[in-house]
């Protein structure tokens, strides 16, 4: 599998918005515990939508959430 | 592991278990007979029973453990998994339908046309639903 070019920091905001666990997200972004999970490993690269609905869920803009990483063009 | 990714599992063992017993079982002395084709028409019988049970019974026991997450609707990641499997699925399928084409040429017997559609469909349906599991596991 070929690695994403941006990580995200969405289990860290997770926990620190008292804990919300994936499923929680999930409900929250319209998908599933599974996709949530599949993201936060860089497994899966969300729509733009999705992404946005992460972010508004941490009240963050998209790049505290998502960050493109330096060493990839 | 998701609702629908079990239901993926089932229907893929269910697949290959139904229809590995008809080809292991099939009466392939006689495909060129009209006992040929009745057998596969007597075989898809069971064969169809047998999935159609597994699929309802695996579906029905896990809806029953996760109620909420059976009645989710697909998300953005599962409808790609899907896409992805159907497409790679069309390449057996159209490599089947190309040996059916040809085979025609050498005038076999409807049972062996027969066999050879069902074969060219099971295999197109076993690498969608094996291409599936495959990105559910490894995502992409």
């Amino acid at each position: 599998m070929a690695q994403l070019p941006f990580t995200n920091d969405i289990r860290m905001l997770r926990f620190l918005m008292f804990e919300m666990t994936q499923g929680d997200l999930g409900d929250r972004v319209g998908v599933t515990r599974q996709t949530i999970a599949a993201i936060e490993q860089g497994k899966y690269s969300p729509s733009l939508e999705v992404a946005f609905r992460i972010a508004h869920v941490f009240n963050k803009p998209l790049e505290e959430v998502f960050r493109w990483q330096k060493d990839i063009d | 592991m998701s609702f629908r990714e079990k239901t993926h599992w089932a229907a893929f063992l269910a697949l290959a278990f139904a229809f590995g017993w008809y080809f292991l079982a099939y009466p392939w002395a006689m495909v060129s007979t009209d006992a040929g084709v009745a057998a596969v028409a007597g075989m898809l019988v069971p064969v169809t029973i047998i999935i159609v049970a597994v699929m309802a019974a695996t579906a029905t026991f896990f809806a029953i453990r996760a109620p909420k997450e059976a009645n989710l609707k697909e998300d953005e990641r599962e409808r790609s998994i899907h896409i992805r499997g159907t497409h790679l699925a069309y390449y057996p399928l159209v490599l089947g339908a190309w040996i059916n084409m040809i085979a025609i040429f050498y005038r076999f017997s409807p049972g062996v046309y027969l066999n050879l559609l069902m074969a060219t469909v099971v295999i197109a349906e076993l690498v969608r639903v094996g291409s599936q599991l495959y990105y559910y596991r490894r995502g992409y």
